[in-house]
């Protein structure tokens, strides 16, 4: 509403919180992420104690969004107990390693978690191809994402390649599910909405 | 007459409905005629002169106790005999009545409260009955607090009072209950103050943080860890569960933590300190607090080992390690007393709603935790388990470095006992062998005594002549010189 007005809204912004989950197995790259991405480096300085808890605020167009982005362990033994970090999420990251298949894989059970946890449209869902650096990119990704309805991207954390891309993509899409809801929020097929959005704000973010 | 009666009874003058103090409120004969702000504050002076009171008169019974004790030591002293035993009775009944003017004092408190009520008889609000000195510390401060936001703060104050009244009458129902009234109690109040008291949202929190401090340290009592629950099922459940799993080593959590450098190992005693400190706090955010401040250490921990900042990847085994280390007490009431209890806004998002989430999964990890999950094959995942076999006594090498000198003290200790039990096992055979020997030899002895006794029978033949003839058949006599005469010289 307040958008199509076209006035930035100066005091509710920072108070509105989203918070992001990481996941992903270990060493694709979550914490090179979201380090390159907070702080605008890969791993030259070290700037806090611990790398595993973040907030940013984002500009999407004339409104801020205070993102908090919760990192994850990605070691295959503690994947069972991670559904707990998903409570209250309203974006899941799902970062994989381009060169590494099981990588891929994992990212897609964790896909089925995230269902099984959560009402469809109750989350954004992001598939993230890390270390594009290393090897060509890869079709399948972009399939997959597309067949489900995710937001979908490559990215470098080394070479900083789209990285603030992918973050400011998946703020956008909340605030325009945000909108949705305000808006329609009578609308019964809100979900069916949303999964429609997707496609559209994807192509949108890989013509960057 | 009568009309007199039933016109006081219709016409109340308004001076008599007003506060005693006349501060302009209307006051209530059940608090003696103040309105209820100053009957609380005159209340609380009351109860301040009667504390102080108890303490003055707990003082002067000890002094003159220790004045008489004085004087009776001085002039008792020349009968010391005696004395040492009154002394001792003295004594005796000195230290009963200091602790019994001890025990009068640190109740006064609630002593005092009491007295109060029977002689005003004039009850007290309900909530009130049972006070500490910690919730009188807080509610001073929560009314300290709110006098910076003028009417605002009346009406928060006002409606806090009230959910606690109602609490109190909801004690009877199931926590699940009771956790839900809070939350609702927690939204309206921030609902309130943004809608209708336009406080700015920054405020809001640091309000509610003082609102869930006030009423959490007085419904702490009926709400952690009640008996309606399993929760204490549950956290004997886990205690056993990780003291069971004591034998688990860094090395198998793949901890990225190296205790060898000291201040690595300070971290770790100080992130468990606060994890165990987590059960004394009665707030839930001071509880949330006590975990942050934990995590920070074990980050620490890690960031000087591996010397870059730890990503969560680093983060939940040292702090799985950590909980098995430290053995928290109440671990799983504290954890469902917090998300029962907990401003919501709280535990969703923010840093210590963060730390929070790790700390369940590590006691979900713990719970579940397997063979698989610490890279162990099945057999000695069971062995360890049943303390059949231990991790470090095939590998010595491995656990040496990273225990304390305490626990290598203990190492060499058991060594040295295990050496002595032996030996002292030794001296038992041998002197047992001894002592067989001994039997061995006597009964030898005895034996071949017997032996020759029955070979050689001992006979004691009869003497021939009976003992009278003795002198008569003496044939010696014959050839003993003559006796002597006596002799005379002429001289």
């Amino acid at each position: 509403m307040a958008q199509a007005d076209g006035v930035p809204l100066p005091d509710a912004a920072p108070s509105c919180v989203s918070k992001l989950v990481l996941l992903g197995s270990g060493s694709v790259g979550k914490s090179s992420l979201v380090l390159r991405y907070v702080k605008g480096d890969f791993k030259s300085v070290l700037p806090t104690v611990g790398c595993a808890f973040f907030t940013k605020v984002v500009a999407v167009g004339n409104v801020a969004l205070k993102l908090e982005i919760w990192d994850t362990a990605g070691q295959e033994k503690y994947h069972s107990v991670c559904h707990l970090y998903f409570r209250g999420a309203q974006v899941a990251m799902l970062v994989y390693d381009v060169t590494r298949k099981e990588s891929f894989l994992r990212a897609q059970q964790w896909l089925e978690d995230l269902e099984k946890e959560l009402q469809p449209g109750e989350i954004v869902v992001a598939l993230v191809g890390n270390k594009t650096d290393l090897e060509e990119k890869r079709q399948e990704g972009k399939e997959f994402a597309e067949s489900r309805g995710l937001l979908f991207m490559e990215t470098s954390a080394r070479l900083n390649h789209q990285v603030s891309e992918i973050f400011s993509a998946v703020a956008q899409e909340l605030l325009q599910r945000d909108m949705a809801r305000l808006g329609s929020s009578p609308l019964g097929n809100s979900g069916a909405m949303r999964l429609n959005q997707a496609p559209t704000r994807r192509t949108k973010c890989c013509s960057h | 007459m009568s009309l007199k009666s039933e016109r006081r009874g219709i016409h109340v003058d308004q001076s008599e409905l007003l506060c005693k103090k006349g501060c302009g409120y209307y006051g209530n004969p059940a608090w003696q005629g103040f309105c209820s702000k100053c009957w609380r504050e005159e209340y609380h002076k009351a109860r301040q002169k009667q504390i102080q009171e108890d303490w003055e008169l707990a003082e002067r019974l000890q002094r003159e106790e220790e004045e008489a004790f004085a004087s009776s030591q001085s002039s008792q002293g020349a009968q010391s005999l005696t004395f040492s035993k009154f002394e001792e009775k003295k004594t005796n009944e000195k230290t009963r009545k200091v602790t019994t003017v001890k025990k009068f004092f640190s109740a006064s408190s609630r002593v005092g409260s009491k007295k109060e009520i029977q002689e005003a008889k004039a009850p007290s609000p309900s909530i009130n009955r049972q006070t500490s000195i910690e919730t009188d510390r807080v509610s001073k401060e929560f009314i300290e607090f709110l006098k910076t936001f003028h009417k605002t703060g009346q009406e928060i104050y006002k409606q806090t009072k009230m959910f606690l009244e109602t609490m109190h009458y909801k004690r009877e129902l199931s926590i699940e209950e009771q956790s839900e009234c809070t939350q609702d109690f927690y939204q309206s109040v921030a609902e309130r103050m943004q809608t209708r008291g336009k406080v700015p949202p920054e405020k809001v929190e640091k309000i509610m943080d003082q609102i869930e401090k006030y009423i959490m340290t007085r419904l702490y009592k009926y709400v952690f860890c009640p008996e309606t629950t399993d929760d204490e099922k549950k956290d004997l459940a886990i205690q056993k569960r990780i003291r069971a799993l004591h034998w688990v080593t860094p090395q198998m959590l793949c901890v990225p933590v190296n205790e060898e450098i000291p201040e690595v190992s300070d971290m770790v005693v100080k992130a468990i300190t606060d994890i165990i400190e987590m059960d004394s706090k009665r707030v839930p955010r001071d509880k949330l607090a006590c975990i942050t401040r934990c995590s920070q250490h074990i980050f620490n921990a890690i960031k000087i080992t591996k010397n870059e900042p730890a990503s969560a990847d680093d983060f939940l085994p040292t702090l799985i390690y950590i909980v098995l280390k430290g053995n928290p007490p109440r671990l799983q009431s504290n954890i469902q007393y917090i998300t029962r209890f907990c401003n919501p806004s709280r535990l969703m998002t923010g840093e210590d709603g963060y730390y929070f989430t790790n700390l369940c999964c590590a006691v979900a990890f713990i719970e579940k935790l397997d063979a698989q999950s610490l890279n162990l094959s099945q057999e000695d995942f069971d062995g360890y388990m049943s303390g059949q076999t231990s991790p470090r006594k095939q590998e010595p090498e491995s656990w040496a470095p990273d225990a304390c000198l305490g626990v290598k003290q203990m190492y060499k200790n058991l060594d040295l006992l295990s050496q002595l039990n032996e030996r002292q096992e030794r001296i038992m055979n041998e002197a047992k062998k001894l002592e067989k020997d001994l039997i061995d030899w006597t009964d030898g002895v005895a034996k071949e005594v017997q032996d020759i006794v029955e070979k050689y029978p001992l006979e004691i033949k009869p003497t021939a002549q009976p003992l009278a003839a003795i002198d008569s058949e003496n044939v010696e006599n014959d050839k003993l010189p003559p006796p002597l005469q006596p002799q005379v010289y002429a001289g």
